[in-house]
């Protein structure tokens, strides 16, 4: 019986004290002891975002010469419900590096028996090289469950609908696309911008889509086009926009733009609907990574050279510290992981927040990618997937 | 030597506040969350330019610089009240029963965050009741001191004469039903759901709430001043644990605790998600105790244990929108931080909708930056539309079914608040949906409760044994207690101390031990 102290037996003397435990001895009657309930918190929560899931690699498609599309499927059999356009943090190990990178699924969210993920091929590129050479059917990996922002919210993106696409940034269309054949109200216009005619992915699939469905409609750009080649060329500019979808503005405001691509491609996309007055809350954008060059970013440091090394000391909460050198414009994750540290992770672009660590000492430079809390900073919190030591850095993980 | 004197088990305020104060007080800590951030609810998060309180609406038992009350007490004692910067809010709040039929709103009226004043204005919108404010007001200021400190005077004494002499108003009225009282002092139905509407806060209807929690929270409310914190509950989350860091604790995120290990029925050590195993004399529990008892011990959970919690029910969850709007809060036409939305001035039916994904009837508004322009980028507003919700409704939903009936309630929240608040949907640049599962994914709660067991008269400590069957393990947090900010952070304080004590006479009898030997 729960009932209460000595001390409260004066209590009888407040009104409603009596009420009360004849009301906690029928409860406790009619209650349970809550052991039924056991483990239904974690499966509940598992069953909608899974902290890992166990994938097998089902089939591997060549798109491309330069792209393939990997099939995976559970372990489990259980792959976790999407929002076409989110994407899953791929753990790899490569030669004894534990590392990880995020894909964008490019399946239908109505597809629940595997998850695509198109691989392109990035020059000098660590993970992509290791998925498109050396991965397998039958090959095993772990993943995080679904995570992002980057999808349609019908709450207010609306029904009229432009996604920005460059290269490998097809792959959360492509997504969102399937899922929008069922759906009567929306409709798209993607704008997919390629290098060359050779490497337009999906490009036999979307165009049978766009001829089967009157949502759809397409424009192909290419950048480096071969000399006959008779479609659109150039990139995603503000005269091509306002040619393909008036210049209007109250038209254009009304329309939800998502832009995908390479960190270039980005900017040069909001740059240009910045220019055609476009407001931001009618542009999402998908993360991509840390930036490739922080040295040329507003707010580096002046005299420091991408070359430069720094000591980064790691401390570990169970007393245990580590150290290894580190170059100045490599991610402050990228180097723990070569190290054989690790924080836990999923955008890789400073979005999601999981890699934070502390730095006790130095500093490091965190470019607009981290979403830092307001908090943060001063406390010497940052985002390690995006975070490069300026000088020599104590951090605790 | 154990690894650690104490294991705290969670980061939420209880547990953060458990773990500075230990560590302060000299016992080596070690903190455990298995989330990637301290504060529990009291975190924040980003999307886009804005950043997203998670869960403090009007922070309670601060004061002000002038007129201090506890919550300074106790965060100086932690070493952070001069990392925050408090904002006061102005108002208590505004509520407004939109009228179905025209323009005109059936009831809107502004209360002021300050006892006089709160007494002018409800008097001018109801002069036949003026003098019944007076008096219920002042029933509330006086049964709150007596809470405050006769009461556990009296309660410590384990005296009925003091009792009866310092708490005449505890006797009669404090743990009288809410909603007996509002009838007994008021006859306009509207001035009682104007005067009562901080139930929204604790989730059950007036009928089921003690008076002295009610007239606590607005009599505190009104004389110490509800406030914000510059960066959001976030930024107490973050100072306490710098605290705690600087005082030498060790902390580990993405690290759940998996099992607490026993040994005759006394706790040894705690194993962590990783596999680790860290050895301790103590652990507090900043999480449910379905999760420690029947998940994480070792042993069946003892029977003083299963005991209390039959006696108790699953406390309510929420459903909350995050929006980061393109527009001013002028624009959007706030006048008070807080407002409730209330359709049905009978609160049972309200919290018989809090009970399915049904049309909302009682929607909380909390416009961030309305006080204080550091909380949205400029020309911008942070927004919370809150209800509170139970979860079965959404447990029982498929999985495929999860993401379509989130945006479904959601219209229907927006839908309601719009009713007020116009322009909200044409202007939102950010928006995060949280519904009682993501309460549940992110607190590790069951049922996403967000303030542990429902707090109706029997619930409370007074009507509790303390929880001593496995020596060494402590709860701490709202499922012992009340939830929300103020209560979890005193438990977490209170729990610190008792634990110091008990660890100071353990080292005591060590000692003499050691000397008789
Ligand atoms: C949307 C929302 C609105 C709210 N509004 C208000 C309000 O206006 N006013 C108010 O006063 N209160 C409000 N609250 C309630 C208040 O925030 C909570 O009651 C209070 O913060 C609970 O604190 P707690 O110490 O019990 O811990 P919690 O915040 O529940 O934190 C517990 C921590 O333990 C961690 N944990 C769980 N299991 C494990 C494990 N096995 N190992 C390691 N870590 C674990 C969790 O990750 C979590 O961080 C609101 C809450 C929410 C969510
Ligand atoms: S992994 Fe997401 S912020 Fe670094």
């Amino acid at each position: 019986m729960p009932s209460t102290n000595k001390k409260n037996n004066i209590l009888h003397a407040v009104n409603g004290y009596q009420d009360a435990l004849d009301h906690q001895q029928e409860l406790l009657k009619t209650g349970t002891d809550y052991n039924e309930q056991n483990g239904h918190v974690a499966n509940t929560i598992a069953s909608l975002h899974p902290k890992r899931i166990q994938l097998v690699v089902s089939e591997v498609i060549e798109d491309t010469a330069s792209t393939k599309t990997l099939r995976f499927k559970a372990k489990g059999g259980f792959l976790p419900p999407f929002q076409a356009g989110q994407y899953i943090n791929l753990f790899v190990n490569i030669d004894g590096t534990e590392t990880a990178r995020p894909y964008a699924i490019s399946s239908a969210p109505q597809q629940r028996g595997f998850y695509d993920f198109t691989i392109k091929h990035v020059a000098d590129g660590f993970v992509s090289h290791f998925l498109l050479n050396d991965v397998k059917v039958g090959d095993h990996f772990q993943s995080t469950g679904p995570m992002g922002t980057f999808y349609h919210n019908p709450l207010f993106h609306g029904d009229d609908l432009v996604f920005l696409a460059g290269g490998s940034g097809i792959a959360p269309a492509r997504s969102m696309i399937l899922n929008m054949i069922k759906k009567t109200s929306q409709k798209i216009h993607l704008i997919y911008a390629s290098s060359y005619e050779a490497d337009v992915i999906y490009i036999n699939e979307l165009k049978r889509l766009e001829q089967e469905h009157d949502f759809l409609t397409i424009t192909w750009l290419i950048s480096r086009p071969t000399e006959n080649y008779a479609g659109r060329t150039g990139h995603v500019s503000a005269e091509l926009l306002s040619e393909l979808l008036g210049n209007d503005l109250e038209t254009l405001q009304a329309k939800m733009f998502y832009i995908c691509g390479p960190t270039s491609f980005h900017d040069f996309c909001a740059e240009q609907l910045k220019q055609l007055k476009v407001k931001a809350r009618r542009v999402r954008i998908e993360c991509n990574g840390p930036p490739k060059r922080p040295e040329t970013l507003a707010g580096w440091p002046q005299n420091l050279i991408a070359s430069d090394k720094v000591m980064v000391t790691i401390h570990k909460a169970d007393g245990s510290q580590g150290q290894f050198e580190a170059r100045v414009d490599e991610p402050l994750l990228n180097s723990m992981e070569r190290n054989g540290y690790s924080a836990e992770n999923a955008c890789r672009s400073g979005e999601c927040s999981l890699c934070r660590v502390k730095i006790l000492k130095g500093s490091v430079f965190n470019p607009a990618e981290a979403r830092l809390r307001s908090t943060d900073e001063a406390y010497g919190w940052c985002h390690s997937c995006v975070a490069f030591p300026t000088s020599d850095i104590d951090v605790l993980v | 030597m154990t690894d650690f004197d104490a294991i705290v088990i969670g980061a939420g305020n209880a547990g953060l506040t458990a773990a500075t104060a230990l560590q302060r007080g000299g016992a080596r800590t070690l903190l455990l969350e298995r989330h990637n951030i301290p504060g529990g609810c009291a975190t924040s998060f980003i999307r886009g330019e804005f950043e997203f309180e998670v869960a403090l609406h009007q922070l309670s038992g601060m004061g002000t610089e002038k007129n201090p009350f506890i919550m300074r007490k106790i965060f100086n004692d932690l070493g952070i009240m001069d990392q925050l910067t408090i904002v006061e809010e102005r108002e208590l709040y505004r509520v407004v029963m939109p009228s179905k039929v025209n323009k005109e709103h059936e009831i809107d009226i502004v209360l002021p965050a300050s006892i006089k004043a709160l007494k002018k204005t409800l008097s001018a919108h109801y002069p036949e009741e003026s003098e019944n404010i007076e008096a219920y007001l002042t029933l509330c200021e006086k049964l709150s001191l007596e809470c405050f400190m006769m009461l556990p005077r009296a309660q410590k004494m384990a005296d009925q004469t003091v009792l009866e002499s310092t708490c005449p108003n505890y006797i009669q009225y404090g743990l009288t039903s809410s909603k007996d009282v509002l009838n007994q002092f008021f006859s306009n139905p509207d001035l009682k759901t104007v005067i009562a509407a901080y139930w929204c806060y604790i989730g059950l209807p007036p009928k089921d709430i003690p008076f002295c929690d009610l007239a606590m929270m607005i009599y505190a409310y009104a004389a110490f001043k509800p406030c914000h914190v510059q960066g959001g509950s976030q930024a107490i989350s973050s100072a306490l644990l710098e605290s705690f860091l600087n005082a030498g604790g060790k902390v580990l995120f993405n690290t759940g605790a998996a099992k607490i290990l026993t040994e005759n029925e006394q706790v040894k050590a705690v194993q962590t998600e990783h596999g680790d195993i860290f050895s301790c004399q103590h652990i507090i529990s900043n999480t449910s105790p379905q999760h420690t008892f029947n998940e994480l011990l070792d042993i069946p959970t003892p029977t003083q244990v299963a005991d209390d919690m039959k006696s108790r029910r699953l406390g309510t969850s929420a459903f909350v929108l995050y929006l980061g709007l393109d527009c001013t809060p002028e624009e959007l036409g706030v006048t008070a931080a807080s407002n409730f939305i209330i359709d049905d001035r009978d609160e049972e039916v309200a919290f018989t909708t809090m009970q399915g994904i049904v049309d909302p009837t009682h929607t909380m508004v909390t416009c961030y930056n309305y006080d204080d322009p550091s909380f949205a980028p400029q020309g911008k507003s942070t927004l919370s539309l809150l209800c509170l919700q139970y979860s079965q409704a959404w447990q029982d939903l498929p999985v495929e079914e999860y993401a379509q009936a989130k945006y479904d309630f959601a219209e229907k929240l927006i839908n309601h608040a719009e009713r007020v608040f116009p322009n909200i949907r044409k202007n939102i640049e950010e928006v995060e949906v949280a519904t009682p599962l993501t309460m549940m994914r992110y607190l590790n709660t069951p049922g996403g409760a967000i303030y542990g067991f429902q707090q109706n008269t029997q619930d409370a400590t007074m009507f509790r044994k303390r929880i001593d069957a496995i020596s060494g393990l402590h709860m701490a947090g709202s499922w012992n207690g009340m939830g929300g900010f103020q209560p979890t952070y005193m438990i977490g304080e209170s729990t610190a101390r008792a634990v110091l004590k008990k660890i100071k006479k353990e080292s005591e009898m060590k000692q003499q031990e050691l000397t008789h030997a």
